[in-house]
């Protein structure tokens, strides 16, 4: 048996298998139930990496489930795959790579943060479901599917976001999110059930390949942009994200990030898959474009005065999201123009891809910082905190090179994936870079708010006993120190092998509906 | 290390790496050409505070965070009036603004 073929399967029935393992597990006390967490995580990750590895290898990987066949997408006779059919691009391989880390990483955090709390064999069911859900959403290649992954992730983080039910603030954050997020489900799936009751199909590649703008697709298109803009915190979408990121658990915000991170991916695939140049104005980029600058600009401006630690990063994940879309929006509006695209849309392309993976990897981090800081001072207001870096210096360090990467200071990736937003999207008009890079400043000034408020000036009495964080915590955050590094110091590696490929494979419709449909229908 | 072209100009890392290098350097050197009578742990430690005593709480002699960029946020005062107050937590706004936005979006889609 090639395992190899095997790789989409194995990257949800790992985490599935390991949420459902998860109460049995728990019988065998918290040390069985710690390890069950963090080995479903790691194959999770291992599966992915391979999986990554497989397909730029060898191109789209995918899976039909279901059927006689695991490769027989499209069965002679048939016009329409009806199959639900796993289908990995690098863009999308590239998602679960990311999506992969951060989980692996909020898992290790979790062992030693959670210890303290009871139901946690809850926790790790619903941990690892969420991460289903996550991957799911990235490697799906049905619409409807795609819902359903959307649903498993959403009911996963309505439990966990609302985990410590004894705070009132928590239960007010998930029911906020559980609110918006089902009013967004309901549309998304209108849009899928509209498409389908058209085109008769519901394969994403399928529908890329007969789908021609009219009233109703232009109605599903809005569905599917505003609700999946919404998921990943698009202001003003993004009311619910602060809350439901701030009282979370710190490893469930972690993974969080990169559940925004595949709504995100979901709104692309939608955009340059599904409706690709059939999109024909310039409309729908241009309000993504815009929704990136709001989120850009009124996040960040939001962070600027806060004082929880985890709301302040809340926002500035706001923020972040903002200069994705920007990136990806600029690549969108010049889909159709072969000069435009190799003269600046690619370029913004690979800004904004390369902007997911930095984001993922240095919001996440900071998170665990915003936890570990939680976890040893039980205080998340920073007017209460103050001299940590003397009693915490693993974490500080660990701080300044996320708070440095995300405020795009060089050398750090940070700069790398902003830098080739503000160029390309400078092409396309002055005033985009110009916004962009005022949120650059207001990032930075936000961030030494916290490094100075929380980490430096004199220690006070009250935190005269503060410890530095147990080494499974350090141990996530070094994972996602050491990503980070990496792709500070080794950028054209980092984008020459994750960034690019994933890059062409968003922008490559025809080679995402080939590898389904074959030579049309 | 790592160079990289972005259409526009480029990028190289190990060159940022090498002026931050030669930067510690030169700062860790100035700092070594410092005071030749300086004695640790003796009054010279001592905290300068404008002449007063430094209170042992180091809380009353530090800037919340709450009240950091506070001259940003007075001279902004009627944007963060406007933004704070669009951010009621209350769940029916919540979902209200993304309904608005939705259906806002859908009535330009159909005229465009």
């Amino acid at each position: 048996m090639n395992w190899n073929e095997h790789f989409p399967a194995l990257l949800l029935i790992i985490p599935l298998f390991g949420a459902f393992l998860a109460p049995i597990c728990s019988l065998g006390g918290k040390m069985a139930r710690n390890i069950l967490l963090v080995a479903a995580s790691f194959l999770t990750l291992v599966v992915a990496f391979l999986l990554w590895r497989n397909v730029l290898a060898n191109g789209i990987q995918y899976y039909v489930m279901g059927g006689e066949n695991f490769r027989l997408a499209l069965p002679s006779g048939m016009a329409l795959p009806v199959r639900i059919i796993l289908e990995v691009d690098a863009f999308s391989a590239f998602m679960a790579l990311c999506g992969s880390i951060a989980a692996f990483a909020g898992a290790l955090f979790s062992v030693n943060y959670m210890n303290r709390f009871s139901g946690q064999s809850r926790f790790t069911s619903l941990y690892l479901l969420l991460a289903t859900g996550m991957l799911g959403m990235m490697i799906t290649g049905d619409l409807f599917n795609f819902f359903i992954f959307i649903e498993i992730s959403s009911i996963a983080s309505f439990g966990l976001i609302a985990f410590w039910r004894d705070k009132p603030s928590a239960i007010e954050a998930s029911l906020k999110y559980t609110l918006v997020s089902q009013v967004g489900s309901m549309l998304i799936l209108i849009a899928a059930g509209s498409l389908y009751g058209k085109y008769n199909a519901l394969n994403m590649a399928a529908l890329g390949s007969v789908i021609t703008m009219g009233t109703m697709e232009k109605l599903a298109l809005v569905f599917l942009v505003g609700s999946l803009a919404m998921k990943c915190g698009a202001f003003p979408m993004h009311m619910w994200l602060p809350d439901a990121y701030a009282e979370a658990p710190t490893g469930v915000t972690c993974l969080l990030v990169a559940v925004s991170q595949a709504s995100l991916y979901g709104l692309m695939r939608v955009c340059f898959s599904i409706y690709g140049v059939a999109m024909g104005s310039t409309f729908v980029p241009w309000m993504i474009i815009i929704f990136g600058l709001a989120s850009m600009f009124f996040g960040v401006s939001m962070a600027v005065v806060q004082h929880d630690i985890k709301r302040l990063m809340g926002y500035h994940s706001v923020s972040q999201v903002g200069y994705m879309l920007l990136g990806l929006g600029v690549g969108l509006l010049v889909l159709g123009d072969a000069r435009g695209m190799a003269d600046y849309g690619f370029t913004a392309i690979k800004g904004g891809v390369f902007h997911v993976f930095n984001y993922t990897m240095y919001k996440a981090l900071l998170f665990l910082t915003a936890g570990a800081l939680y976890y040893a001072t039980g205080k998340k207001d920073l007017n209460e905190m103050g001299g940590l870096a003397r009693r915490m210096p693993y974490t500080t360090f660990m701080f300044v090179i996320a708070a440095a990467a995300i405020s795009g200071l060089p050398p750090f990736n940070g700069f790398v994936s902003k830098l080739l937003i503000y160029e390309s999207s400078f092409a396309v008009h002055p005033s985009l870079a110009v916004v962009a890079l005022l949120t650059s400043v207001l990032t930075l000034a936000s961030f030494v708010k916290v490094f100075q408020t929380a980490f430096l000036g004199p220690e006070k009495n009250s935190l005269l006993s503060v410890q530095e964080v147990p080494p499974a915590m350090l141990l996530g955050m070094v994972v996602l120190t050491a990503a980070i590094l990496g792709a500070t110091l080794f950028p054209s590696w980092t984008l020459s092998n994750l960034v690019e490929p994933a890059a062409r494979a968003l922008v490559d419709q025809s080679g995402y509906i080939g590898a389904i449909v074959g030579g049309g229908m | 290390m790592g160079k990289v072209y972005t259409g526009f100009g480029y990028w190289d890392v190990g060159a940022w790496i090498l002026f931050f290098a030669v930067a510690a350097f030169y700062i860790l050197w100035l700092r070594a050409q410092g005071r030749s009578d300086y004695k640790k742990g003796t009054d010279q430690d001592e905290i300068y505070w404008s002449g007063n005593e430094v209170p042992e709480d180091g809380a009353e002699i530090t800037v919340p965070a709450s009240s950091a960029y506070w001259g940003f946020r007075k001279a902004l005062e009627p944007f963060y009036k406007g933004l704070l107050g669009m951010h009621t937590g209350l769940p029916a706004d919540v979902v209200g603004y993304y309904v608005l936005t939705v259906a806002v979006l859908a009535v330009f889609v159909l005229l465009v």
